[in-house]
């Protein structure tokens, strides 16, 4: 079975170029604009991988991160964001509490190859 | 070249159909002539037996006449009569019969022959009648057509011979015309067979060469195939490689997008008076901190010199922002007045960071603060 993988994130944009890239390296992709959708989705389909921000709308990426943690203590969490300054000092404090950061100007490719070093091949 | 053999091929068993007309046409022909050579072998035959029936008839008549002379017997006389009666018949049936070919004449003369003996047989009966067997002899002996028999004898062999030379001559003819047709025809099978044996080799190799088209003709549907499925497979890899590329752009222009707005969000919540400065000290950007602080309008600021909205120090060294742009420097809480669009003004304090492009500096950014004099030293 395909690899099952949960992106969460506000913008749409975003999820869908995920979606798409992701599913055209032979994963399962599953989006959610909420944290509250996103958290229904992986009761449902439990992920191999979440993917998210950390400055949601309707939340805070951080709580998400922790609560993920809490519920899914094997699944990686993957950290794409945006607008940091100080990038070596942030990467520090937060790959303590995610499996891997990337901000959102690495690209596609890197999100791939980042992807498929944290869960493996999709089958 | 399929088309080639083929006009090639039905031109070769028309040939062959002329052949078996001719050799057909040359068979009846032949058959017909030997018909005709029975015909005229029948006739042959006849005439030498009408001719021998004459020469019977004269003999006949001759034996039973000499009886006659030497008896007396009227038996006699009408036996040699009977005889020599019989001969007309037959004399005007051969006439008939050979009056077209060349020896007729034999049997004119024949006509003429036996009418001499004829009237030198009445010489001799009438001599008979008159003076007895003696004058009969004597009549015999003396008239010029006392050999008459002999003549006729001989006459009649002749036309004999000659009859049955021309039976041998058309013996071999018929032989001769046999074997011709038996030549005629075997050479007609022969080249027939040939040219069917030709037929067949135009027929094989037509075939072989079908063969080699069609096997060449598969090879080449595979090449294609194996090229078309290469291709495909190009282009499958070439498109997925351009949705690659689509998607990396995209993901590049929203993220570009997401980092513009974010740092523009950034800059713009900021309390203090940034601007953004060329290296002629012409104002390109302002911060809303600015518009909010001084009341001038953007559009009253942008490409204007910084000069209208802030003042350095007369007593203060000479164009120190033009200085460290230049030397790449930043300047740090340096003092300088704000100018208001309503003419009041008010002290504050500056920071200066060199804007570089690749390294060279092309312009810089001031932020400005407020100054409401010196905090009290830390306790």
């Amino acid at each position: 079975m395909k690899k099952h993988i949960l992106s969460v994130d506000d913008e749409q944009d975003i999820r869908e170029l995920l979606q798409e890239s992701l599913g055209m390296q032979g994963y399962r992709v599953s989006t959610a604009a909420t944290p509250e959708e996103a958290r229904k989705t992986a009761k449902a389909d439990r992920p191999d991988l979440i993917i998210l921000d950390f400055q949601i709308e309707e939340s805070d990426g951080f709580i998400l991160i922790d609560e993920f943690r809490r519920l899914y203590p094997a699944v990686p969490l993957m950290l794409l964001t945006g607008a940091v300054f100080g990038k070596g000092a942030v990467r520090e404090a937060i790959e303590k509490k995610v499996a891997s950061y990337l901000d959102k100007t690495a690209s596609l490719s890197d999100i791939v190859s980042e992807v498929r070093r944290l869960i493996g091949e999709p089958e | 070249m399929k088309e080639n053999i083929e006009k090639r091929v039905l031109g070769l068993f028309f040939l062959m159909l002329l052949i078996i007309c001719g050799v057909a046409w040359a068979a009846v022909k032949n058959i017909k002539a030997s018909i005709n050579k029975t015909d005229w072998v029948n006739h042959t035959h006849q005439v030498i037996l009408d001719a021998n029936a004459i020469a019977g008839d004269v003999h006949k008549g001759d034996a039973c006449m000499s009886a006659y002379l030497l008896t007396g017997d009227k038996r006699d006389q009408e036996n040699y009569r009977i005889a020599y009666r019989a001969i007309e018949p037959t004399l005007e049936q051969v006439l008939r019969e050979t009056s077209q070919e060349a020896y007729h004449k034999d049997f004119t003369t024949l006509t003429n022959l036996i009418g001499q003996h004829i009237n030198f047989t009445r010489t001799l009966v009438q001599a008979r009648e008159a003076g007895g067997v003696e004058a009969a002899r004597q009549v015999a002996q003396s008239h010029p057509d006392g050999e008459s028999t002999t003549e006729i004898d001989r006459l009649i062999r002749r036309i004999n011979d000659n009859q049955e030379s021309l039976l041998r001559e058309r013996d071999q003819q018929a032989v001769l015309q046999a074997h011709n047709t038996k030549i005629v025809v075997l050479t007609g099978i022969v080249v027939n067979f040939i040219l069917l044996a030709f037929c067949f080799g135009l027929i094989r190799d037509d075939l072989k060469s079908r063969r080699i088209a069609a096997t060449a003709l598969e090879d080449a549907n595979a090449q294609l195939e194996a090229k078309v499925k290469e291709r495909t497979a190009e282009l499958i890899k070439s498109n997925q490689a351009l949705k690659k590329e689509n998607l990396e752009r995209r993901w590049s222009y929203q993220a570009l997008d997401h980092q513009f707005r974010y740092n523009q969000l950034i800059v713009n919540s900021i309390s203090e008076l940034v601007f953004v400065i060329s290296k002629g000290h012409n104002i390109s950007r302002i911060n809303p901190a600015v518009t909010h602080f001084t009341q001038w309008q953007p559009q009253e600021l942008i490409a204007q010199s910084l000069d209208r909205v802030l003042q350095l120090p007369q007593d203060g060294p000479a164009d120190p922002i033009g200085s460290a742009l230049n030397e790449g420097r930043e300047l740090q809480e340096r003092p300088a007045v704000v100018l208001f669009k309503n003419g009041a003004s008010a002290p504050v304090r500056f920071n200066l960071v060199p804007l570089r492009d690749d390294n060279k500096v092309v312009g810089g950014v001031l932020t400005v603060r407020p100054w409401h004099g010196d905090p009290p030293p830390p306790a």
